[in-house]
Order: structure tokens, then C-alpha cells, then sequence
């Protein structure tokens, strides 16, 4: 039987334990709150771009931009979006997991010749690819201490700007997509160059004036679209990380409760035999000396 | 007419104006009521909305695109620039 004491402080810590995973459900749970409002607030903007965006190129052709131009792959630039920190289950070993497969599946010629570049977000990607063998960008590693659109803007011009000077002939981005608060969708999303969006029938009927004209505009726009679509990227990575981590420690106050019953269940165990030998011992003295 | 500038990361202004003033960039453009539809880039420099009781008041942006169509304009804005 184990000793009465011992249970005592496993019982202790277990509590303690189980107070601290309370407290970081709930600051997760307020904090996937904001994450999901500020994709609800960037999502009227999205909407209305694509919009225009459509409208204005359905009457162009927009094959020739430059972010859209295929070349032959010799480099490639992976963005892995992850979280600053860990305890949200599996959250950021998916995000290692598919850029690992990622290249071993599309870029391994160009991972043996060296041409694959990593470029983490997030803590936890910098530690992970920086520790093994990738050539890693190190720039945007702690973005998500500031996460906001002129933060997102910067990562998505350095990944123009690398495409446009063919410094990477591909861009792709690896992160956590939101589902729901229990269910975060891995996705891996080509960034550059642009896939071209499925043909859409959209009848825009309306005379609009362009300022200065429709090419300069669709050229202005496109930029801005992708830094949209990384920005977007981001903020689902952001809310799929809180919503991760309320999933992960509710099941870890779960798991603690039981534990606690398990521990009580032998403590007062414990305790009873304890007793019993006590009793035992005085009866058996009195019948010695009676 | 109805104004509404927004910022990926928030709204910055939403309703009535009696006329706007933004910084194309091709040099700065007026609206008023009923303008005709159109769809325009911007520089960098201040939108300046008459709200009819309050009065003139103006935000500074850099980047981003107008849409004006029914009486309706969005500013879609990439960044603003904070006034010192």
C-alpha cells in the first residue's frame, strides 16, 4: 500500500495542475474569441477586393502579370505558419509533418540541389527547422507577437519580391486552417505564382469609370489580393492555435479530474487500511495482555 | 451618400457624407451625390468626408482602391498613416 503522505501530494500537485490547464482554457477561449472577430472584420474587406478584382479583369486578360508567371521550379520558398508556443496539442507537429511531406512529395529534387528555402512564422517553426538541416529565412519568426496586416504585408512583399527577382520560382504556404474551435484543417496552399481562379460567370454589367485604366488597376490590385490571401492565412493559423489549445486543455483538465478520483479513491483506500491495522494492533495487544 | 473606409484589420469610418475627397493616384478626385460608377486606386494622403452636421473630418491612408457604385463608396484602404 502505498504511503498516505505520498497520495496526499500527488493529490496536491494533480489539483494544481489541473487549476493551471482551467486558467489556460479559458485565456485561450478569450483569446480565439478575438482571433475569430478580426477574420470576421477582415473578411468585408476580402470580399469586397475579390469583387472588384473580378469585375475589373473579367473584360482583361491577366495571364501576363508577373505573379502569375510559371517557370521551371529550381527554388522554392515554404512558408510554415505555426504558434509562438507549444501546448495546443498537435497543432504546430501537423504544420512540421506536411511541409516535411510537402517537399518529400513535390520538392525533393530541388531539397537535394539546396533550392528549397524555409521561412517560419511563429516561434515554434524557427526553433523546429533552424535545430535540423534547412536552409531557413529567419525574418518573420515572431510575427505573431505584433499580428496585423502591416505586419502580414511586409512577409507577403518579401515573397513578391524574392518571386518577382526569381529568386524563388515557387511559393507555397503551410498552416493550420479554422473549422471550428475542435478542428483545424491542414492546408497547403500554393501562393505564387498564382493559381488562376476558376471561371467564374459573373455578369458585371456596370459602366464603371476606371482610374488611371483597367490594366494599371488589376495591376495594383493583384498585389494587394495576395497579401490579402496571406494575411488571411495568418489569422486562421491564429485562431486555429487558440482554438487548438482550449480543445487540448480541456482535455487535459478532463484527464486531471479523473486522475483526482483515482488518487482519492486510493488515498481513502489507503487511509481505511491504515485504520484497520491500528485497530487490529490495539485489539491484538489487549487480547495479548488479557 | 454612404461612405465606408476599411482596413483589413478594422473599420475606420462607416456613413453618411454629403461629399469625399481621396487621393487618387493620379492626383486627388472629389465625390458627391450620385456619382457615376467607379472604381479608382489610391496613393498616399487624406480621404476628407463632409459629414453633413459634424463637418469635415479626414483620415490619412496609403495604398489601397475606391468603389463607387449606387450611392455607395468603399475605400478599401491597405494601411493608414497615423497623425502626429
Amino acid at each position: 500500500m502505498a504511503n498516505l503522505k505520498e497520495v496526499k501530494t500527488r493529490i496536491s500537485s494533480v489539483q494544481s495542475t489541473q487549476q493551471i490547464t482551467k486558467a489556460m482554457k479559458m485565456v485561450a477561449a478569450a483569446k480565439l474569441r478575438r482571433a475569430q472577430d478580426r477574420i470576421i472584420q477582415m473578411r468585408p474587406y476580402a470580399q469586397k477586393l475579390e469583387g472588384i478584382l473580378v469585375g475589373v479583369s473579367a473584360s482583361l486578360d491577366i495571364e501576363e502579370n508577373v505573379f502569375s508567371e510559371e517557370r521551371e521550379i529550381n527554388s522554392v520558398l515554404i512558408i510554415a505558419v505555426t504558434s509562438d508556443r507549444g501546448l495546443c496539442g498537435p497543432f504546430n507537429a501537423n504544420v512540421y509533418k506536411s511541409t516535411n511531406a510537402l517537399i518529400a512529395d513535390k520538392y525533393a529534387g530541388q531539397f537535394k540541389e539546396g533550392g528549397v528555402t524555409i521561412m517560419p512564422i511563429g516561434k515554434k517553426a524557427l526553433d523546429y527547422f533552424t535545430k535540423r538541416d534547412f536552409k531557413v529565412e529567419k525574418k518573420f519568426g515572431e510575427l505573431f507577437a505584433r499580428l496585423s496586416f502591416n505586419e502580414a504585408m511586409k512577409v507577403a512583399e518579401f515573397a513578391m519580391n524574392g518571386f518577382e527577382e526569381k529568386e524563388f520560382d515557387a511559393v507555397e504556404i503551410v498552416y493550420n486552417e479554422f473549422k471550428n474551435v475542435a478542428t483545424q484543417i491542414m492546408c497547403t496552399d500554393q501562393f505564387l505564382p498564382i493559381v488562376s481562379a476558376e471561371e467564374g460567370n459573373t455578369s458585371v454589367s456596370n459602366d464603371y469609370i476606371y482610374q488611371p485604366n483597367q490594366e494599371a488597376l488589376v495591376e495594383h490590385l493583384i498585389p494587394t489580393s495576395l497579401k490579402i490571401k496571406l494575411y488571411k492565412a495568418l489569422l486562421e493559423s491564429n485562431a486555429s492555435e487558440h482554438g487548438a489549445r482550449m480543445t487540448a486543455m480541456d482535455k487535459a483538465t478532463d484527464n486531471a479530474g479523473d486522475l483526482l478520483k483515482e488518487l482519492k479513491l486510493k488515498y481513502n483506500q489507503t487511509r481505511q487500511a491504515a485504520i484497520t491495522n491500528e485497530i487490529l494492533e490495539i485489539v491484538a495487544g489487549a487480547e495479548a495482555l488479557g | 451618400m454612404y461612405l465606408e473606409v476599411i482596413t483589413p484589420d478594422k473599420k475606420v469610418f462607416e456613413g453618411e457624407v454629403e461629399s469625399a475627397t481621396f487621393p487618387g493616384t493620379d492626383g486627388f478626385f472629389q465625390i458627391l451625390n450620385s456619382h457615376a460608377p467607379l472604381i479608382s486606386t489610391l496613393g498616399e494622403g487624406p480621404i476628407t468626408y463632409v459629414v453633413k452636421k459634424e463637418g469635415k473630418d479626414s483620415v490619412t491612408v496609403k495604398g489601397g482602391v475606391v468603389e463607387v457604385l449606387n450611392n455607395k463608396v468603399v475605400a478599401l484602404v491597405e494601411s493608414l498613416v497615423e497623425e502626429e
